[in-house]
């Protein structure tokens, strides 16, 4: 336990502490973007609506800064860990691939729950918000824990090795979810068709549960199971990646 | 001897190119085992199919334990680059792989990087890198080490402080399986040479069995003396003079050395050097 201990700290240490791209991109970009959306772009609106939008749009960049950290923070970690030679070194270690993976999903966790955190209280201070704390507790929990699936998919998408297509595949996937799902603008902006898409996504249904929070309702059931398949969805993948890539090995 | 590594008949081949064919050897306790080959012999092939990093197509690998990874310490050719973790982190997070490590002092003392335990590793220079790759593959405190080219990048301080300590690791008991391109290096420390060449073994023993095998001998020395008078010598194989230097090369030394000695008082810095592993590798695969 001391040693697995050790390995989060250390893991902590160069995926968090000392990684400036978490800071910026992670936890400035969709700061940026809350103050954007919230300060300078919104016109012509009630006090209220103002109120409800805020409101809206924290949560929007909150998911929106777990989506870079779980997708792009992940999958450019695990890649640097293959060119750096630092997987082949592991696994030339007596410890396993779950070992190794656990730690650093604890670790991806963790950065998407200190995102969540710095960026409620950006909107907190700056739009004066008022939530009730268990409100923002529930929120914040149920962010950092439903993008766990999209931690697998950085996982998966640091399987293709190659920098050029990891970075291909990271802005593939991260930039049109965001958009589809409505966490930039709206759902109810785009067409019909896309928003039925959309609104089958993981990041769309994390916002539908923060919501049930914000508004103080029940438990969105539908939004809750929908992110168990998608979980279920990814981690059948990730294994069978996982099993192809054994046929090929881990060398470079 | 207790063997700790058995190879048998392992095959590698990469989109229907074969890399490696009907490898087979094995490893005996406190012993040192030279795997010498040309560039793109499949050296590093052999070591990584050995140790999992690639999968082999055909044959057997068998480490005297199951978990061989609790008993093994690999230093590859490639160099560990990982940026945001100093040496000292990365020694104490090797150690937190083992049941039983190496204590950490002993490790920074043997990597001679004290000065830099707060440096991060992708700052050091290469010969550092390399030391400390060294230490990490002896932090487990292994039974056995394998060494992928361990001294490429080493100034020759930092390579005599290294041979020295795997000349103790030897006294201590481990098997040490290493390659190398400085075979200089390697003829006064290895027990069994193992020859990878065109895919395969092609010699398997001691240094003293591939001299017997090679049988040629390198006789060296300076002369004012025409090459003609050289030309004439029945038993060598083949002269060669660069100024007033000359190589001769025969597989009878007495012979050639007595149909010298009516010349030896215009030959100086007279040479036979049947012992450098260098030579005898080529002359093997010459005679080949």
């Amino acid at each position: 336990m001391t040693n697995y201990l050790y390995q989060l700290k250390i893991n902590f240490k160069r995926i968090i502490l000392r990684n400036k791209a978490f800071f910026l991109f992670d936890m400035l970009l969709p700061i940026v973007f809350y103050l954007l959306y919230t300060k300078i772009l919104p016109s012509g609106v009630s006090q209220q609506q103002l109120q409800t939008w805020n409101k809206d749009y924290l949560i929007s960049m909150m998911i929106y800064g777990c989506l870079l950290g779980s997708i792009i923070t992940t999958a450019n970690t695990l890649l640097n860990d293959q060119t750096s030679n630092f997987k082949v070194f592991i696994s030339l270690k007596p410890i396993s691939k779950f070992q190794y993976y656990s730690s650093l999903i604890a670790i991806f966790v963790t950065l998407n729950l200190i995102a969540s955190i710095t960026i409620s209280i950006t909107g907190i201070l700056i739009n004066e918000i008022t939530l009730p704390i268990s409100s923002i507790i529930k929120i914040i929990l149920t962010n950092t824990i439903g993008t766990i699936p999209l931690i697998l998919i950085g996982i998966m998408i640091s399987f293709a090795k190659r920098p050029e297509l990891v970075n291909l595949l990271t802005n593939l996937i991260v930039f049109p979810l965001a958009i589809i799902s409505g966490l930039w603008w709206p759902i109810e902006m785009m067409p019909k068709w896309l928003q039925a898409f959309g609104k089958l996504l993981p990041t769309y249904q994390l916002s539908t549960i923060d919501k049930t929070f914000l508004n103080h309702t029940d438990l969105n059931w539908f939004a809750f199971i929908n992110i168990l398949i998608w979980f279920g969805i990814f981690s059948l993948l990730l294994l069978l990646i996982n099993k192809l890539q054994g046929h090929f090995g881990v060398t470079k | 001897m207790a063997v700790v590594l058995q190879v048998n008949h392992l095959n590698k081949s990469y989109r229907d190119k074969s890399i490696l064919k009907d490898i087979s050897f094995q490893l005996e306790d406190s012993s040192v085992i030279a795997l010498i080959g040309v560039n793109g012999a499949g050296k590093t092939t052999l070591i990584n199919t050995i140790l999992e990093l690639i999968p082999k197509d055909s044959g057997k690998v068998n480490f005297s334990i199951n978990n061989w990874r609790q008993i093994t310490g690999v230093m590859m050719q490639d160099n560990l680059i990982l940026n945001r973790i100093k040496v000292r982190e990365i020694i104490n997070l090797t150690r937190s792989y083992f049941a039983t490590p190496l204590p950490y002092n002993t490790l920074l003392n043997l990597s001679g990087l004290n000065e830099s335990a707060n440096t991060f590793i992708n700052q050091l220079s290469s010969g550092q890198k390399r030391r400390l790759s060294f230490v990490l593959a002896l932090a487990g405190n292994p039974e056995i080490l394998f060494l992928d080219e361990p001294t490429v990048g080493m100034d020759t301080i930092a390579r005599q402080d290294f041979w020295k300590s795997i000349a103790k690791l030897k006294q201590s008991g481990k098997t040490i399986f290493v390659t190398s391109h400085y075979l200089e290096e390697l003829e006064n420390i290895a027990d069994q040479i193992l020859i990878l060449e065109d895919k395969t073994l092609t010699f398997n023993g001691s240094l003293k069995q591939l001299r017997e095998t090679s049988g040629k001998v390198l006789i060296e020395f300076d002369s004012q003396l025409s090459i003609k008078t050289f030309n004439e010598l029945a038993s060598i194989i083949s002269l060669e003079q660069i100024n007033h230097h000359f190589q001769i090369i025969t597989n009878d030394v007495k012979k050639t050395i007595s149909e010298l000695s009516p010349f030896l008082q215009g030959i100086e810095n007279l040479k036979i050097d049947q012992s450098s592993l260098n030579s005898i590798i080529l002359n093997y695969q010459e005679k080949k």
